[in-house]
């Protein structure tokens, strides 16, 4: 069973898929399950013309709630997930990176015959699956509320699209942590890197919307190619998917050529 | 050559760890690679093994030139443990050799078979001799029991040459002496083995050459019979009136009593000069000649060098 750094790193990293993907089955299904309460008719008409546009990037455009499509995107994939996915993709490219190699078993596994390419990308093939079942666990959370809601529907492929999309944010903020992590071996350095990206990205995308001179630096933060609310009307931008996977190439080129070369600490 | 090492220096910010290290390793050779802590093994081993680039020099494994992106192909005909090795804790000790020798390629589809079930009778073999844990986690193991893993999956894979770095310690001596014997085992067959170790009794025991080091630099290579002529006999004199030690004798000690009157030292003399010293004593109570402790011997050379090796 054990035959490859790919299935071991899976193996290794099973208790961490379990938890992850019942959290987010859990946030999914809960967050499925207040729609009703936000469809109800008074209440949040009457909220949105009282909220600061400050506050609209933090808690959505309160004007999408009343269809369960803008909904879910608004208030689970907008914000939510790609913040709480974010944090979970750091934690694992953490594990996948830096926290072997100061343990001392990444010289336990280099002293055997695995070239180092093939453990840098076996290793982040494992964090691309690891990531795509914890996204599925959403999947599984909407569905698993959606038919007890009346007047409640999402169609297929605008959820595909949607998962998709969150897969590939929380693959960007893991390949930005796993790659800074192959490339220096320094857990410090990996860390505050991808602290920079998670929470300057949610500042950046949460109050450009209010803080005007905030909107030229927009483009900087991941979470930026990732307008849920906005792939629910007019479909993914193909300029959104090209520059997050421009990212994880152009870090996992960087992280090959110094990982190859580097001391192993 | 199976190992060549020329010149390599490595150096960490200001700190020299290793300074033009040279030394070759024959096929079949079992080298003992002997210092204290902080004299330079580790970094001269992970440096061999491609964990880290020297600053200066080079190493050639089987004739090829090793760094860190070509490593692995030299890996293929190696088995390496270390002492403080962190071996993956999640598995078990049976899972961790599926995987060790998943790792290693056969030498051709014909012989695929041959191999898989003369790996099954090595690993047999191996697990007889040290008596691992196989069914438990790693992590649950004792320091001793993971270090049998480690010995175990560095021989697994039965390679030409196999790198130790002090591979006996949290070993209780019951399973060092099973080491050792296995590495006895190894010479018979044909196979090159380097250790390190901080105890040169251990080396001399299943060397034929040993390598000192010190403060980072090699300060003998010699055969190890060499060493043991070197080290000298231990000799105890007693007699009632003292008497003086040979012009040559060196750590002379003298000892006081009521009765007698005792003198030791070292003597790295022939035997006929000794017998010539001994013939000369008036009345000789008693004396005790023995070999000297190696490790006391070359104690000497450690002293006042407690330099911690730097962590890379």
């Amino acid at each position: 069973m054990m035959r490859s750094i790919f299935l071991k790193t899976l193996y290794d990293r099973r208790a961490f898929i379990i938890g992850w993907f019942i959290g987010m089955l859990a946030l999914a299904a809960l967050m499925t399950s207040f729609f009703p309460a936000f469809q109800a008719e008074g209440g949040i008409e009457v909220l949105a013309e009282g909220v600061p546009p400050a506050f609209e990037g933090l808690i959505g455009d309160l004007a999408s709630l009343k269809t369960f499509d803008t909904y879910i995107a608004s208030q689970l994939f907008d914000i939510r997930v790609p913040l709480i996915g974010g944090v979970m993709a750091i934690i694992l490219g953490l594990a996948l990176s830096t926290k072997e190699e100061s343990d001392g078993e990444l010289r336990t596994v280099l002293a055997l015959p695995i070239s180092r390419s093939s453990l840098l990308f076996q290793k982040f093939l494992a964090m691309l699956v690891i990531i795509a079942i914890i996204t599925l666990g959403l999947a599984l959370g909407v569905y698993a509320v959606l038919p007890s809601l009346s007047d409640a529907s999402i169609e297929t492929a605008l959820m595909i699209k949607l998962l998709a999309m969150t897969w590939l944010v929380m693959v960007t903020f893991g390949t930005i942590t796993y790659a800074v992590g192959m490339m220096s071996g320094r857990k410090a350095i990996a860390n505050a890197i991808a602290i920079v990206a998670i929470i300057g990205g949610f500042l950046l995308t949460t109050f450009s919307s209010a803080v005007e001179w905030l909107q030229k630096y927009e483009f900087l933060s991941v979470l930026h190619y990732f307008p849920a609310v906005e792939i629910v009307t007019s479909g993914v931008a193909k300029k959104d998917v090209a520059v997050l996977i421009l990212i994880c190439l152009l870090l996992m080129i960087v992280a090959l050529v110094v990982f190859r070369k580097r001391d192993i600490n | 050559m199976i190992i060549e090492a020329k010149d390599i220096t490595k150096r960490f910010g200001k700190f020299i760890a290793i300074e033009k290290v040279s030394f070759a390793v024959d096929v079949g050779e079992i080298v003992g690679f002997v210092g204290a802590n902080g004299a330079g093994k580790s970094t001269t081993i992970t440096t061999l093994l491609g964990f880290i680039n020297p600053s200066e020099g080079g190493v050639k494994l089987f004739g090829e030139p090793v760094t860190a992106r070509t490593a692995h192909i030299s890996h293929q005909d190696i088995g390496y443990a270390a002492g403080d090795m962190e071996l993956p804790g999640s598995l078990t000790g049976a899972q961790y050799f599926d995987f060790v020798t998943a790792q290693y390629k056969t030498k051709s589809k014909k012989s695929e078979k041959t191999d898989k079930s003369d790996s099954k009778a090595r690993r047999k073999e191996l697990c007889a001799r040290f008596q691992p844990q196989l069914d438990k986690k790693i992590k649950s193991l004792s320091r001793g029991n993971k270090q049998k893993i480690a010995l175990i999956a560095a021989f697994l894979s039965s390679p030409e040459l196999i790198i130790l770095d002090e591979p006996t310690s949290g070993l209780d001596p019951l399973m060092q002496e099973r080491f050792l014997e296995l590495i006895k085992l190894e010479q018979k067959a044909g196979n090159t083995v380097f250790m390190s170790s901080h105890y040169l009794t251990e080396v001399a025991d299943v060397c034929s050459r040993v390598i000192l080091m010190r403060a980072g630099k090699i300060i003998e290579d010699l055969p190890a019979l060499e060493l043991f002529e070197r080290s000298g006999k231990h000799v105890r004199v007693t007699t009632p009136e003292v008497v003086r030690p040979p012009e040559e004798a060196r750590e002379v000690h003298y000892e006081k009593s009521d009765n007698f009157q005792a003198v030791q030292f070292i003597w790295n003399g022939t035997a006929k000069d000794l017998q010539h010293w001994v013939s000369g004593i008036d009345e000789l109570q008693d004396i005790e000649i023995s070999d000297h402790n190696l490790d006391a011997a070359f104690k000497q050379l450690y002293e006042n060098e407690e330099i911690d090796e730097p962590v890379v």
